[in-house]
Parts: C-alpha cells; structure tokens; sequence
C-alpha cells in the first residue's frame, strides 16, 4: 500500500494532449470506416396476379424482361443485354423511354422479370437495379419453368 | 459588430477547452453513423450490388429469408431470420409466415440471396410468400461491391 501511495505522489496530472491524440485517431477511425461502410439496399416488387378484383380494372400495357441462364437480357423476345453488361444501359434508355410515354399517355406500366430456372440472382439483381434507376416501380418477378 | 474583435488587447491564446467540445461532438458524430449502418448478413451469403434501391427500412416488419449457395453441390439453404428451415416443409413455413404477418398487410418478405444463388430456388421462397398471402417482395443487395 506504501507503494502505491508513493505512485500517487508521482501523478503528474491530467494531461490534454496525449487525450487529443487518442480523440483524433479514433476520429479518424471512424471517418474512414464511415465511408467504407456497406448498407443493405432492397429493390421492391410484387408477385404476379395480384389485382383488385372489385373496381374496373384497365389493361396495362405489359412488357416482359427475360433473363435467360447465360445472362443474356431480352425485352420482349429482343436482345437488349449481353451476359457481361451489368451496367444495361440500352435496357435502361428503352425502360426510361417507356416509362415517360406511359405517363404522358396516363396509363400504367407492369414488367414482369421473367428469369429462367437457372438463371443467376445476381443478374435478376442487375435488371431490378436497372428498373429502379428508370424510376419504374411496377415490376413483378416471375421465374418461367423449363420443365 | 462591436463584439467582432474590438478589444484590441492582443490576439486571443488558442482555447483547448471549445477545441475537444467541437472534436467529441464530431467523434460521437462518425460513431453514430458508423454503428447503426453496421450490416448484419450471413457470411455464407455474397450479397450482389444494388446501387440504385433504396436503403432498407429496419422498422418496416419483414420475413427475412436468407438463401445461401453451396458451390459444390448446386443447391441453396434457406434461413427464415436465422433459424434453418426445411425447403420440402412448404406448408410449414408458410404457416409460420402467414402467423408472423397476422393482420399486417403492409407485412413484406426479404429475400437475401447469394449473387450465384439460381432463380428456381428464389421462385421457391416466393411461393412461400404467396401462400403466407404476402405479395409485398423485396430483393436485397449491397449499396457497393465487397
């Protein structure tokens, strides 16, 4: 106990810088791991043959993607993305073209993403990140069975 | 204006106190933001890129309904939050999703699946889903690339 007392004798104080220096590193801890940090981000859709039945229904005007096992996007029967194009810009000018003249003609847009059975998530991923980015909300997911 | 350096006694000495009051506060700042953006995915599960949803709502009430991918032998393990579930048990889990939705129309289902993961077995999940009566989906994925 002697010892001790003797040590607290000794105590030189509370000292501000070596404080700073901690406070600034771990600052600068979490400022690089605040950029670096991964969210979750989550894309919406509906299942298909979902309608209220009650009130009149008009037919929207209807647009299927495909996403075939290579990675290959369709609209409509057509060749709009390569297996290697995760950015789908050409989807993404038709989608947005599609989108704006649904709305000037007021009606509404459905897409349904019809991915083959085993076509990779991250490629369904690919074309729902697409439709989000052409601001087109109405998409339901469908997988076509090949068997 | 008056108060705007009219003393003209000499340039004010560096203040430590008003300097560690600014730096805690942007300390507590980075933390906060670092913390609660934490994510919490099954490191079995490789989450594709999804740059342009829209970040997840924690408050919204969701089945999460995690499909990891086994490499070597082609199949996919579901995980309904973190608890294994039996893929043939349809009737099951859907029992257990349309209880856990009760009354909760507004009630969706998030699934988070491995970027190699095949769309049949997602078309699986979904049709728990839709037994359950739930027809709110949502796909997840990463804000960047791991």
């Amino acid at each position: 106990m002697k010892r001790i007392e003797q040590q607290a004798d000794a105590n030189p104080g509370f000292q501000i810088a070596p404080m700073i220096d901690v406070v600034f590193v771990i600052m600068l801890f979490f400022m690089v791991m605040a950029g670096a940090v991964k969210v979750e981000h989550e894309l919406k859709t509906t299942l298909p043959g979902n309608a209220e039945t009650a009130k009149e229904t008009e037919l929207p005007d209807e647009v299927t993607i495909g996403v075939s096992e290579t990675g290959e996007i369709t609209l409509n029967e057509d060749p709009v993305g390569a297996a290697n194009d995760k950015l789908l810009e050409n989807l993404y000018n038709q989608m947005k073209q599609m989108g704006q003249a649904a709305e000037q003609s007021k009606t509404k847009l459905l897409i349904t993403v019809q991915a083959e059975e085993t076509a990779r998530y991250e490629r369904v991923i690919n074309v729902l990140d697409c439709l989000a980015k052409a601001n087109i909300t109405n998409v339901t997911f469908a997988v076509s069975d090949t068997e | 204006m008056a108060g705007g350096g009219g003393g003209g006694e000499g340039e004010p000495e560096f203040q430590v106190a008003p300097m560690i009051d600014v730096l805690l506060v942007l300390l507590i700042f980075f933390m906060s933001i670092t913390s609660a953006q934490v994510l919490k995915v099954d490191k079995n599960i490789s989450l594709p890129v999804a740059t342009n949803g829209i970040k997840r709502d924690d408050k919204a009430a969701a089945g999460l309904v995690n499909i990891s991918w086994d490499k070597t032998t082609g199949q996919a393990r579901y995980k309904l939050d973190d608890r294994e579930l039996d893929a043939n048990d349809k009737d099951g889990i859907a029992k257990e999703l349309a209880d856990r939705k009760g009354t909760n129309e507004k009630y969706r289902l998030l699934i988070r699946a491995d970027r190699e993961c095949h769309a049949k077995y997602i078309s699986k999940a979904l049709e728990w889903g839709a037994e359950a009566g739930i027809d709110n989906i949502a796909f997840s994925g990463l804000n960047k690339e791991e």
